[in-house]
């Protein structure tokens, strides 16, 4: 006689993981700081038509779907809200949505850049910050911590500090840093993470370099808070009868606005690439962005999801995109340089 | 293929078994990350892994010079509200391009490394178990500076009830050539155990084998070395039965062996039940704590009832 079979399990000793609904790609139409909301609606309508064509031809190039198949493309839009508070949502919004419209792009999402550093109440920069796993200097064998200089990041060995003391007869002469796995020549580079405002005292101020790391992510869908999804975007729209839609109104402040909304029908926020197109000024950030992405640990988990992508919850599904197996490999850039708007 | 690890054991320095949820506290390795529970048949909670970049020299046992980069990942349980654990391993694979490739490949790969040189798996095998690492690839420091971590917390008090030994499982895992799945443990030393093991398994089922291998090791070692310490107190019955009371306190509702351990590997833990017999030698042990105390409190009570015979 065969044994009768019986499993035992505890919900608490799994590890779940939760699926985020994708697009193919996430475009970012741009990025406003308060300098160019200053300049007025004009300036606005005209960075958008400098983005519209690079938009028109990412949305087909770059979902690479095969041609049966629709792409799923969503656009969004990035405003900061962290390093300076300008105006109101009430005021900027809606400019932003219509000068948009009127140079042929439409938002499907608007983010906070504070969102990056925390939404939801789930500290987003910190859990980020968790997962940095630094490349290591020849020689590293676990014996040692990872050296790491609070609140900076680099991509390789720093040059060694030098401390003058009493004895000291010669002057060490410098010597240069050097970037891991250079090839021939180096590249080093150094990121400022965080720091506590220009007297070292105040709170944690994340840099401008790592919340944009962590909007990738975030756009990517590769975060996770014990298992969750991090930022689900609010609908701030409402349908109408004639088959089209209304934005809602937004609020007096940016702290009553979610940290991502969706202000019209689109596909899902999240993606397996991103396209951003962005002005020459994000060249050393995105490139900041880039190492950063290469030192974080993503969650094997949500990373086999997106490898797995055919198979969604034992179900077929036709995700016929072909993926680069680097998270870093799926970012791409336009940056338009030569501003004739000034 | 080859994978190498080392599982590092140790008494939580706390002077009481923590709460259930004070475990989970101090296993947070990483902000945003599940510590994972369980209540049968013991209280167990394991941390979120971590990685941890190398790029040094693999020890081998002919010298022969090899190099890997990659990750080793670790992670920290705590057993029984009251036994530590860091566990680190890797995976070892062939190195291909010339090159060193960027970090992200190596970090997309969470817990392998690449390996160039001209060492063959045996000899790497041969020296991660025999050698002493020095310069070479350390698993056992990187789990060490988990449980480090782990020990500092502020919710525990750093005031154990006794001492104990640190121990550490070596282990190996090979490609199986024969039909049936085979293992080697080995008593190196008072701390060090090495195991070799050849079967076809998931790299997370062989690491809970060897994490409970590594847990019953150190129970068993540090019980022997209770009764060890209770010996040399032998004429001084009230410091004896102190000597022991912390094993009946502490370690003997522990003794669980393949609790965590999947079927497929079970009959591994039962090869060693009949040849060593751990928990033949745990059972014999606890009889002898138990008798020598109950001797030992007969004795006091009736020295104690002749001292108040003679008052009267």
């Amino acid at each position: 006689m065969s044994l009768p079979r019986t499993e035992f399990s505890e919900t608490a000793a799994e590890r779940r993981t939760m699926h985020v609904p994708r697009s193919h790609v996430s475009i970012e139409l741009g990025h406003l700081y308060i300098e160019e909301f200053a300049k007025g609606p004009e300036y606005l309508r005209a960075q958008f038509e400098r983005v519209r064509p690079w938009a028109d031809v990412a949305r087909h190039v770059m979902p690479g779907v095969v041609p049966k198949l629709k792409p799923r493309v969503s656009m969004c839009f990035m405003v900061d809200d962290y390093f300076n508070q300008f105006g109101s949502p009430s005021d900027v919004l809606p400019q932003l949505i219509t000068m948009a419209n009127e140079a042929g792009l439409s938002i499907d999402y608007i983010a906070r850049e504070s969102g990056c550093a925390e939404a939801d109440g789930v500290p987003l920069a910190e859990l980020v910050q968790g997962r940095l796993v630094a490349d290591p200097p020849p020689g590293a064998n676990g014996t040692r911590p990872p050296v790491e200089e609070i609140g900076w990041l680099c991509n390789g060995q720093r040059s060694p500090t030098w401390e003058p003391t009493e004895a000291l007869r010669e002057v060490t002469p410098w010597q240069a840093p050097v970037e891991n796995g250079a090839r021939n020549h180096s590249i080093f580079v150094d990121i400022e993470l965080w720091d506590r405002g220009r007297n070292d005292r105040g709170p944690r101020r994340w840099s401008c370099s790592f919340l944009a790391a962590v909007w990738q992510l975030l756009r990517l869908g590769l975060l996770r808070d014990r298992g969750k999804p991090v930022v689900t975007p609010q609908r701030w729209f409402t349908p109408s009868e004639s088959g089209g839609w209304q934005v809602d109104d937004f609020p007096e402040r940016w702290d009553e606005l979610p940290p991502v909304v969706q202000v019209k029908p689109a596909d899902p926020f999240c993606a397996y690439k991103t396209m951003s197109i962005l002005g020459p000024d994000f060249l050393g950030i995105e490139s900041a962005v880039r190492t950063i992405l290469e030192r974080v640990d993503i969650d094997p988990e949500v990373r086999s999801q997106v490898e797995n992508r055919n198979q969604e919850g034992g179900q077929e599904k036709r995700e016929d995109i072909s993926l680069p197996a680097e998270v870093v490999e799926r970012i791409s850039y336009v940056f338009l340089t030569g501003n004739p708007a000034g | 293929m080859l994978a190498l690890g080392e599982v590092r054991t140790a008494l939580l320095q706390n002077s009481v078994s923590v709460p259930p949820d004070v475990a989970q506290q101090i296993l947070q390795l990483r902000p945003g990350e599940q510590v994972r529970c369980s209540e049968r048949p013991v209280n167990y909670a394991v941390s979120p892994d971590v990685p941890t970049g190398v790029k040094c020299r693999l020890a081998t046992r002919t010298g022969k010079r090899t190099w890997g980069t990659g990750t080793a990942v670790t992670h920290a349980s705590v057993t029984g509200c009251r036994v530590l654990q860091g566990s680190t391993y890797t995976e070892l694979a062939l190195g291909g391009a010339e090159r060193p490739a960027p970090w992200s490949h190596y970090l997309s790969r969470s817990g392998a490394v690449d390996v160039t040189g001209r060492a063959s798996w045996d000899d790497i095998r041969d020296g991660f178990l025999d050698e002493e690492p020095r310069d070479a690839l350390n698993l056992g420091a990187i789990s060490e500076r988990t449980m480090d971590g782990v020990q500092c917390r502020p919710e525990l008090d750093r005031e154990p009830p006794f001492r104990a030994r640190r121990t550490a499982l070596r282990w190996t895992l090979e490609d199986l050539s024969e039909d049936v799945p085979w293992a080697h443990f080995t008593i190196a030393s008072p701390t060090l155990r090495t195991l070799r093991l050849a079967v076809k398994a998931d790299t997370d089922k062989v690491l809970q084998l060897c994490e409970d291998l590594a847990l019953h090791d150190w129970l068993l070692t540090t019980l022997l070395d209770l009764i060890e310490r209770g010996q040399r107190k032998a004429g001084r019955p009230a410091e004896m039965v102190e000597s022991l009371r912390p094993a009946v306190e502490h370690l003997l509702h522990l003794w669980l062996p393949g609790a965590h351990v999947d079927e497929s590997l079970l009959s591994l833990w039962e090869g060693f039940e009949r040849r060593p017999g751990f928990s033949r030698q745990w059972d014999v042990s606890v009889n002898r704590i138990r008798d020598q105390l109950a001797v030992t409190m007969a004795g006091l009570l009736s020295a104690a009832s002749a001292g108040n015979v003679r008052r009267h």
